[in-house]
Formats: structure tokens, sequence, C-alpha cells
């Protein structure tokens, strides 16, 4: 083929938008060297090769030693060329097969032989290899570099690697011309095109300041210049926004011709531009620049610099799939679930994101809701979940097939499970495992799409290939692109065990730890930690973290602590499984050297941790650059195993105990909660963040199919999107599923809740009156005046002060005075030989010492001694054998403390004077005493010898219903007979006043009641050390509880009897309470009694509770006004 | 209303081992009531007899007495026409620790000794206060009359 021929062909066949001449390097400056024009015809001939030639240079310089041959010329360049031309080239290249051929196709030869020009070669990028060596001029760089490979391999005809850049499409674009004038630009004619903006201006190939510049929004604009560096004209706004942000990130090249241009331009007349893209290898390989702390670790910790980051991914993001959208390329393979208008998604998550940002000048740019806020405003992020939304939700997550296979616990495993959590084991250990199926298939990463490199140029000419390389991958989501396959990561080996509280996720977790555990031997995981499609927040720098092929971490909140220890060791057979609580003074040195591969014999296998030592160390490691290794702490190892207990915790992914736990590293990872949704659809999101599940971890993407359909009203799809998240990752059962043979789930022993309806006594019920008519009348004051909601909290007191007054007066009273006036009947009964206590021993000595009274207590010394050698006595009233609660008058006759009461308040109502039962004297109702039988206990010393030689078990006498309240001796007379009937049973007591505890705690005492007491105040060593004694003694225990301190997380199942001491305001709370010992791994059947005083603001708040419980599925439709309306009838109704 | 345990004890205790010269039968369809017969106590005026009597034991027992009243017509100054018994444990002396068994023994009691000082029937206990021989009679004779053993 002669050059004539190709000055011969017609320009007017050749197709509209096609690019009429090789562009050379509109980067270069046009003042840099003045730039032969080649005319169209000229350059004509060499078009055809153009794109290939440029991706030559390997192969040619592997030639350079060889004699400068013109058929190895010919067959580089892919033509003919004649022999005037081969011998001007080599005259220009001085005999270099290489720059011959260079010269040859970026036609600078032609101005050798047209204009003559004064061309200092070595000065010429465009022909210069030496100088192309140096790559030391940026200006130039592009152009030269752009005719390099990096590859030195000799490969015949294709190349081995990823050029500079590579051709990908063309196409259109408009631009107005901001000068006027006449043959400024011709068809057909190149045109540079810039990035030239004032101050931070900077031209593609410097990088540097290409932040900055983006950083100033309005800067956008994009020009272009003609072949004598004159600019000419900007591209459209609507184009240029990309457009500037492709170029300024550095994703491609751009080369440009004019189609159309009026030959007498004025400014603002359209002109009409070809843009043929190339894809630069940089923005490949080179991600780092773009954000370059996601790939170390250390400035992962940080998060300040997201949002810059964040935005220019967004922008690239964008800018790319407009890109892909105009030179009409689409994916050949992507995953089928996000194909279906994903381009539409992205673009329209976009333009939301312009909305809020009400910044009109900046088009499609910003990730971040505010205009110029760092990150920080996503708190709120999201709506909240209307009560049916989540309803409908966990309906479609919920779905349990019960005949989902199951899995046998290893041999290790101590407990038994029940067959829904074999279920479960199977589904977890199958989400473990799924490792391997993914080895094998190597399936490509969901978020990535696959597009072939075009081989066929826009005017249909071949383009050079590269090996092993046809294809390309853009993660669009991210504005990512790769030459690598994405390997779908193995990170989801885990999921989100939802079951209902009381279920056992504890369990079904330790059954897992038994029976899924690594092989210590290494797999092919490091492998996939080169794959480029480490997310963001995945550091790169695996160097500093070792791994930790045996250890499940365990991060649970702090109260929950002692009860993951202990259930652990419960679970697993002696020396199975060794466990570690890893918080506060336990903490041991050096994680890393404990649980390292090299010791992975001794290595725990467990380790327990709280959220606040997760969020601490995480603090350090940050401090300290990110280094996990030298840290040892929790960070610097890569655990086989994570789980999140209450994940709950890290529903915020803006907190930073939730940034601390997404960098926890492990193999496997779980989180367990009984709520993955709180209130909003991102509370999910932070999870499957932690959980690093892809796709739905990328936020952007999170945010296109789930957030913003759903903030656009379009619920039904974003609900049908969440769905399809949450059914691979979460496996959720409740209480209340039936098997297909309508049995329970758990079929937990049976729970008699009974309400002990309490009679007040007369001095009881004089205070409450007193009270209750007090805060009767501040409320009817209130009412009249129309304050009642500003004096809100002073009726809310009175209420407190009623509800007290049911437990105990005492409650309501000031302290020093009760303690004044129990000084002075103490007194009283010092005169009389009585007191509220007497002990046994010390009054029979008294009685038979004491001359005078000898006589006289002849009867007396006998009952009591009655009593002390326990002689199987019968209540004479009731024939109750032994008495129930023995109790004695003043008199000394003994029979059961209610049937003497019971007599006197008789004989009372008849108008009569009590009087003994037996002896017939006249008693005092003061004067009954109970006897009190103590438990023999080892530092009773004071007890005597009976005949029988065994010591003597201490009695005293104790003045009945002096010092307790009705519900006080309600619950004393049940635990001790309790402890008569079944010495072992443990029972919990609860009340929401820790100061009511502050006297049951006395009351038991006295009668030798064993308790222990747990409550907000203990410290985490405390409630460990209260919990383990109440689970582990062997004998009757009763634990007293505040309601607050022990109403969730707890693990109570070792007691089966519950004493509600006082209704709170909701059942749902005491239920809550009640279940921490009515759950899984209670045995027996479980009493509860919940204590209602007759009669008082008690019983209206059983009324109020039942109204709540209804109203409860509607509470979130309900205004503020509507609450206050609803809160003043309450207590309208509680002082009825 | 279920029986309290106290009243089931004290009649099983009756059967199992009964006062000598005493029975009480309850009733089958109503365990609070009972066919009493008492044997009149030696040297008195009644022995040889069987005296019939109803025990009710009202809902509040034991904090009321049991009522109590003679079938058998008896001749007794503290016994009236229609069998009431004039008896202070049965009154204001009765204490819940008192039970049945002691109860009829006290009856059994006051048969032998009969309080012409405190009486329920004034014409028989004038008679008694006046001609105690002729009354005594009389008693014998009511009780070969109206209390023969069947």
């Amino acid at each position: 083929m002669s050059l004539s021929e190709f000055d011969d062909r017609p320009t007017k066949k050749r197709r509209f938008f096609v690019e009429e001449s090789p562009i050379i390097d509109r980067f270069i400056p046009t003042d840099a060297h003045a730039l032969p024009s080649p005319t169209p015809d000229a350059t004509s001939g060499t078009q055809d090769c153009e794109s290939n030639a440029h991706l030559y240079p390997a192969e040619v310089r592997n030639n350079r030693e060889q004699a400068f041959d013109s058929e190895m010329l010919a067959s580089i360049v892919g033509e003919t060329i004649s022999q005037d031309i081969v011998k001007r080239l080599r005259e220009l290249s001085g005999n270099d097969l290489q720059q011959a051929i260079n010269i040859y196709l970026d036609g600078t030869w032609k101005n050798t032989i047209n204009e003559v020009q004064s061309v200092t070669a070595p000065q010429q990028p465009v022909t210069s290899f030496s100088f192309r060596r140096k790559a030391s001029s940026p200006p130039k760089e592009p152009c030269t570099t752009r005719r390099e490979s990096s590859s030195v391999a000799p490969v015949p005809v294709k190349l081995r690697s990823m050029p500079k850049d590579r051709y990908i499409g063309a196409f259109g674009v408009a631009g107005w011309a901001t000068r006027s004038g006449s043959g400024l630009v011709k068809h057909a004619e190149k045109v540079n095109i810039e990035r030239t903006k004032t101050k931070s201006f900077t031209r593609l190939g410097k990088g540097g300041t290409v932040r900055n510049t983006s950083n100033k929004r309005q800067d956008i604009i994009v020009r272009f210049t003609n072949s004598n560096g004159e600019e000419v004209g900007r591209f459209e706004n609507e184009s240029s926004a990309w457009i500037s942000a492709l170029l300024d990130q550095k994703v491609c090249r751009l080369e440009g011709s004019v189609v159309f241009a009026p030959d007498r331009m004025r400014t603002n007349d359209t002109i009409y531009l070809q843009l043929r893209c190339y894809l630069l290898r940089s923005a490949f390989d080179a991600l780092a620049f773009v954000k370059p702390e996601e790939n170390n670790r250390h400035t992962g910790l940080f998060e300040a610099k997201e949002s810059e980051d964040e935005r220019n991914l967004r922008l690239r993001q964008v800018a790319l799939v407009r890109l892909f959208e105009e030179i009409n390329l689409q994916p050949s393979q992507a995953n089928s679930m996000t194909v279906k208008n994903q381009r539409q998604g992205i673009l329209k998550a976009a333009e939301v994101e312009d909305q809020k940002e009400q910044n009109a000048a900046q088009s499609k740019k910003q990730d971040n809701s505010g205009t110029s806020s760092p990150p920080s405003d996503d708190a709120e992020d999201g709506e909240e979940l209307e009560q049916d939304q989540l309803d409908s939700l966990y309906k479609k997550a919920q779905s349990f097939d019960f005949n989902t296979p199951e899995a046998e616990p290893a041999k290790t495993f101590a407990m038994s499970l029940r067959k829904y959590q074999k279920q479960a084991l199977h589904w977890m250990m199958r989400k473990e495992k799924d490792e391997k199926q993914e080895h094998k298939e190597r399936s490509m990463h969901p978020l990535w799409e696959e597009y072939n490199w075009p081989t066929k140029d826009v005017d249909g000419e071949d383009l050079p290939e590269v090996i092993d390389q046809p294809q390309f991958y853009v993660n669009p989501y991210s504005g990512e692109m790769s030459l690598e396959f994405p390997v779908q990561e193995q990170n989801c080996l885990g999921g989100i065990l939802a079951d209902e509280m009381g279920l056992g996720k504890t369990i079904e977790m330790l059954s897992l730890i038994h029976s899924h555990t690594s092989r210590v031997e290494i797999d092919a995981e490091s492998l996939l930690d080169a794959s480029v499609n480490n997310l963001p927040r995945l550091p790169k720098n695996f160097s500093s973290v070792e791994r930790a092929p045996r250890t499940t971490l365990v991060v649970a909140p702090m109260s929950l602590l002692a009860q993951w220890q202990s259930e652990a060791e419960k679970a697993s057979k002696p020396g199975t499984l060794k466990v570690m609580v890893y918080y506060g003074s336990d903490k041991i040195a050096n994680i890393r050297n404990l649980c390292c591969e090299a010791n992975a014999a001794t290595a725990p296998n467990v380790i327990i941790t709280s959220y606040g030592v997760i969020l601490s160390e995480f603090n350090q490691v940050a401090a300290n650059n990110g280094n996990r290794g030298t840290h040892g702490g929790l960070f610097s190892v890569e655990y086989f195993r994570v789980i999140l207990d209450e994940a709950h915790n890290i529903k915020n992914r803006q907190s930073k105990t939730a940034k601390a736990c997404y960098e926890i590293r492990a193999k496997h990872r779980w989180v367990l909660t009984g709520t993955p949704i709180v209130n909003r659809l991102e509370d999910l999101f932070s999870l499957v963040r932690f959980l690093k599940v892809e796709p739905w971890s990328n936020f952007s993407f999170w945010k296109t199919f789930i957030t913003v359909p759903f903030e656009s009203k379009d619920f039904i799809r974003a609900l049908d999107v969440v769905q399809t998240v949450l059914e691979p990752l979460v496996l959720r059962r409740t209480k209340d599923m039936k098997t297909p043979d309508g049995e329970a789930l758990v079929p937990l022993p049976p729970r008699k809740i009974q309400i002990d309806h309490i009679q007040f006594s007369e001095a009881e019920k004089d205070v409450y009156d007193y009270i209750f008519t007090r805060a009767k009348r501040t409320f009817n004051a209130n009412v009249e005046a129309g304050t009642v909601m500003k004096s809100f909290t002073t009726i809310f007191a009175q209420i407190l002060r009623l509800r007290q007054s049911c437990c105990h007066p005492t409650l309501t009273r000031n302290k020093d005075i009760v303690a004044d006036e129990e000084d002075a009947a103490a007194a009283a009964d010092v005169a009389n030989g009585l007191a509220d206590d007497m002990d046994l021993q010390s009054l029979i000595a008294r009685f038979t010492t004491d001359e005078e009274e000898q006589d006289a207590n002849r009867y007396g010394v006998h009952v009591l001694e009655q009593i002390q050698d326990e002689r199987a006595n019968e209540c004479s009233l009731c024939f109750e054998e032994p008495m129930d609660e023995q109790a004695v008058t003043g008199c000394w006759h003994s029979a059961c403390k209610q049937c003497l009461l019971d007599y006197i308040e008789h004989q009372r109502e008849k108008g009569e004077s009590p009087r003994c039962f037996n002896c017939r004297e006249p008693i005092n109702a003061r004067d009954v005493f109970e006897v009190v039988r103590h438990d023999p206990h080892p530092d009773d010393e004071v007890g005597g010898l009976t005949s029988s030689g065994s010591p003597t078990p201490r009695i005293s006498l104790r003045r009945v219903g002096t010092t307790s309240s009705a519900k006080v001796s309600t619950l004393l007379s049940h635990l001790k007979r309790i402890r008569r009937g079944e010495p072992q049973a443990k029972s919990v007591v609860f009340s929401q006043f820790t100061s009511f505890l502050d006297l049951l705690g006395p009351a038991l005492s006295r009668d030798r009641i064993e308790f222990v007491r747990f409550d907000g105040s203990l410290n985490q060593k405390q409630r460990t050390a209260v919990l383990t004694e109440f689970a582990e003694s062997k004998k009757g225990l009763v634990l007293l509880l505040s309601l607050r301190a022990g109403g969730v997380g707890l693990n109570l199942t070792c007691a089966n009897r519950v004493f509600m001491m006082d209704p709170w305001w909701s059942f749902a709370v005491e239920s809550q309470a009640i279940d921490r010992v009515h759950r899984m791994g209670q045995e027996k059947e479980v009493t509860v009694h919940r204590f209602i005083v007759e009669g008082s603001i008690e019983e209206k708040m059983l009324k109020v509770q039942e109204r709540k419980k209804f109203i409860a599925s509607s509470l979130g439709m309900m205004s503020e006004e509507e609450k206050k309306v609803q809160r003043i009838e309450d207590i309208k109704e509680l002082l009825s | 209303m279920a029986l309290p345990k106290r009243i089931i004890k004290e009649t099983e205790r009756l059967m199992a081992e009964p006062v000598p010269g005493i029975s009480a039968v309850p009733h089958e369809d109503n365990l609070r009531y009972f066919d009493v017969k008492i044997h009149g106590p030696s040297q008195s005026p009644y022995e040889g007899g069987v005296f019939k009597l109803e025990l009710f034991l009202p809902d509040d027992y034991p904090m009321t007495p049991p009522k109590i009243r003679f079938l058998t017509k008896i001749y007794h100054p503290n016994i009236d026409k229609l069998g009431r018994i004039c008896l202070d444990v049965l009154k204001s002396n009765w204490s819940p620790a008192l039970q049945i068994r002691t109860i009829l023994l006290s009856i059994q009691a006051l048969l032998g000794a009969p309080n012409p000082d405190d009486p329920l029937a004034n014409d028989v206990a004038q008679d008694w206060k006046t001609d105690e021989k002729a009354a005594i009679q009389t008693a014998r004779d009511w009780t070969s009359k109206y209390a023969a053993p069947e």
C-alpha cells in the first residue's frame, strides 16, 4: 500500500465520527514544542495502525540490536512502506529501527518532509527513545510513555501486558466556542483536551494537585485547544462534569477530533467533537492514589479523610458509568442480581445526593449528604421503619423450613442440642465451609462487571490485543477498575444468627465452636489477599497480623462476659475447650504470641471480651499508627472466628465501636442478635458491613439499592431487596414458632404466673391512704389549674411514693425518724422483759435461773424447751403438724402464726378482747412472737447441746408484724415454705426499688434465709462472683435482683421460683425479667408470684398494663400530643 | 367449700381412737354433720343409757364452737327440752384449741355432774334443788324410757 493510495481515499466516505488523525499528545502544552500539524491526508495513511503502533514498542525494543531491516519495519508497522520513506526514517532515526518505527508511527517524519522544520529530535519526546527512558519531563510523559510498554519480555505480535493506555471507545460530545475567528479548527482536526483552570490547575499527568482542583467544586471546565495550542472552546457543562472527573482522576486519556465546526466561528457557537477514549493503565493498578488510605492499615483507622475519598470515588464512579453509557460498552459478564437497572440506580443515587446538596453548580459529585460538612452527619442516616414494615420484613426472614438438615455436634460438646439447634449448627457449618466451592469456581465478585476490550476501534479497524487480557473489570459501585479477575472473596463465611432471645443462640454458637475447627494448615486464603478487590476497609498489610487459627473471639456486653464463660465451660467436656476472658486487669500481655499458629496447641479456643475493650484497644492501635502487630492485643491476630453477641451494639455504622468491630480480623464472622434491625434499615447495614458481605457491605451499593428507593418511598422495592439480603445471611426462629406437628419449638417447662393479693396491715393502710390522698389532691389541683403536664414530675414522684408504700411504708419515710421510733419501741420492750428479737436459749436461761420468776414461768420454760427440742407439736387450731411458722403468745402458748393472728382478729371482730386460745389469758396482739429457727450455721456457738448430743439449732423469738410489711412477710413465708418443701430450690426476687432490696436483705438474714444480691452498683467482678455463687450453690439460695440491672441478658435458669415484688408500668418488662428464669435450659416448672397489694395503686397499674398491651402495636402511630393525653389518662386512672 | 384439714384430722382421730363411751360419725353427705352417741356415765342417773346427739361444725369452726344438741330426751338441769346444752366451753369459753372430742367429753362429764346452779331447764333445776333424790330418779326413769340401748 502506498501513501498515494491513502491520499486518494475520499474523505467523505469515512464515517462521521471518525478520528482523522493520530493524536499526538494533547497534554503537551502547546508551547512546549511546535507540534507539526499533519494534514489529514498525510496522516490518514498511518491511521489504521496508529492505535496499534504505540502498543508495539516492547517487541520493537528487542529488535533494537538487529540491523535496520525495512521488512521488519513493515511487518511491525503492518503496512508496506515505500523505500523513500524507509530511507528517510532511517536517516532520522540514526539507523535505529525502533526509533524509526516510532518516528514513522507518530508521523513526525512528515515534518521533515513537508516543513523541513528543525526539529531537535532529542527534545522531542515523540521521537526520542532515550529521552523517553529518562521519563523525566512530566508534561511530555503521557505522550512518550504511551508508546512504551513496561514489559520487556519478547512477544511477537501481541502485547504481554497492558500498555500505558488502551483504547476503550469513542463518543461524540458538544462544545462551545470560546473565541471568535475563522479557521480556528476545521473538520477532522485534532484538538487537545485540557483540564486547564486557573489557580490550582494541573494538567493531567502531574497528579499532585489534582485533588485540590476537584475540591474546588466549581471547576469542572474542560477546554480544548487546536493544534496551535490556541484555546478554541470548552465542553458543555453536562458532559464536562464527568469528563473532568475522569481526567482529574487519571482514569483515561482523551483524543479529540473535530467533527464539525463553523468556518467563521463566533463565541458560543457549537462545535462537535469526537473523543476517543483510552483507559490509562495507572487507573487499573494505581488505585492507591485515589484512595491511598484504604490500602494501609494505618489510615484505615481514621475516618476523617474518608469524606474526601468517598467523594472522589463517587465522582469517579459516576463518571465511569457515564462513560460506558456514552461509548455504549456493555458488560460481558455481571452479577445477575445487580445488572438490572444498575446504571440507572447508580445515577439515580447520585441525583438524590445532588438534590440533598442543593448546590446546582456541581452535579453528581458528592457522596455525603451535607453540603460541605464531613461525614459525621450520618448518625441519623436513614428513615425509621414503621412497625408494620418491620413486621413484614421479619416475616420473610423468619420463614424457617423445619425440614432442614441437622448436624450433630462434635463429641467434645457436652450438652445435648434440640432439633432446631442442630439445624442451626448445620446451617452455620454450611456457611462456614462455603469457602471450598468458591475456591473451585472462582466466581466473580458480585460487585464487579466484566468488559471486553474492544477489538475494533470506532472505524472498524483492528486494535492490538494484549495476551491474556481480553477483558477488564469495573466496579461501578466504587469506581474501581481492574485487569485481574475479581474473585468473589470468601469474606462472608458467617452470618447473622437472629434467633429470638431464649432459643439458645449462645449454645448454638458454642456447638459450632466445637464442631467446626480449623485445620491448622494454611489454605489458599493467602492467595486471595492479593486480589485487587479487597474492600476499602480491608487493610492489606497482613505482615503485622498473625493468624490465630484455633481461636474464636467473642465480643459481648460486659454483663454477659461471665455468662459466656460459664456456658462455654458447661458446654464442653472437661479439657476440650480453653476459654479465656479478656477483660480489665485479667488482660494478658500478648494475644499475638498466645494465639499464633506456632502455639496452636496451647492457644485459647475462645477469647471472651467486651465491646469496651475492643473500642479501647482500637483507639490504642489507632494512636500507634495502626500498627496492630506491635500492640499485641486483640487486633494483632486474625481469628478463626469472631462472634459479636448482642450485635445491635454496633447498629450505628458511624459509631466508634462499630468501626472498631469492623477492624477485627477473622475468617468467619458471626453476629448474634435478637433484633437485626432495631428501627432503621441502616442498622442492618452495619451488621452486613461487619460481616463483609459482598456486595452489600459497600455503602454506595447499599445506598443505591436500599436507602434511595426507601427514602423515595419505594418501600416495596427496598424491603424486597433487604429480604434478599437477609435471606441467605440470617437464621431466625422465634419462640412462637410451631413445628409442623404444632409443637412449640422449645418445649419449655410450664410457667405459672399467679398474682398474690396482699392485704395491708392497718398501719400500712394508714400510711398508704395518707399518701394517696395527698397525691390525689395535688393532681386534682393541677387539673383545675391546667398545669398537669408542667407538674408532671411532682405528680409522678408522688405516685412513686405510693408504689413504694405498697412495698414497705418505711421506704417513703425519712430514715432518721424511722430509726428514732424504733429506738422508742425497743425501750418499752426492755421494761416488759420482752423484745422484738429474743434468743431462746438465753430466755430459758433467764427463766430457770431467776428464782422469783421460776414459778410463774414454769410452763413457759416447758414450752420453750419443747420448742427448742423441736418436739413435734401440732397447732391446736388447725392441727397442722409441725406448725406452720410457729408463733408463741406472751403466755407461751404456741400455734401457727397465721392461726394465732386469725383468732386474735376473730375475737376483735366480735368485740371481745383477745385472749389466749389455750389459757384464756388476755393477750396483747403485739406480744405474739414468731419462732425463728435458724439453719445450723458453722459460726453458731450460741446453741448448747441437747440430750442427743447434737448441737441445738439457734432459735429466736421475734415479735410478729413490727419489722416487716405485708409484702415482706408474705415473701418470707413463701421462702420459708420453699425452704421446708424443697430445700434445694432457688428463688429470684425482683424489685425495681433497690431501697426495698435494702430492707429485704436484713429481713432474710433475720430468718436465716441465705441470699445474694445483684444490682447496678456491682462491678464486673462482683457480678460474676454473685452469679457464679448463685448458680453453683448446692443449697437453696435467694437472689435479690434489681429489675433494671437484671432485666436483660442474664441467665438464671438454675432458679425456678420468681417473686415480682412490685409491678412495672408495662408487663413486657416484667415478662422479660421472668424470662431470665424461664428460658432455654430451664428444666423445672417455673412459679411466678406477682405481689399486688389489694385496693392499691398496684391493682390499677395492672389495668394500665393491660391497656398498654393493647395499644403497643399502634404505639408508633401516636403523636406526641396523643401520648401526653394518654399519660394524663393513665394518671387519672391510677388516682381514681 | 373444701373441708379444712383440721376437721378431716379430727374425724380421722375420732374413728381411729374412739373415746370410750362416745361415738361420733359424720354424715356421708355432709362431713360437718355428726351423729353422736354418748353413754351415760356410770354412777350417774344416766348410766346404762345411750344418748343421741347431733353435732354440726359451722363454717368458721374452729374459730366458733360447734353446734351441738341432744336428740334423745334427757332429764338434766343444764339441758333443755329442745336438747340444747348449757356448757361454758360451747359458748363464751370456747377456744379453738378445743375439739369435738374434748367437747363431747365435757358433755359426758356434764351428765355425771349436773349443775343446777347454772340451769338451762329451769323446772328441772328447781326439782333438782328441792328434791334431788326424786330428780335423780326421774332422770333414771327417762334414761331407761328414752335412752335404752338398741
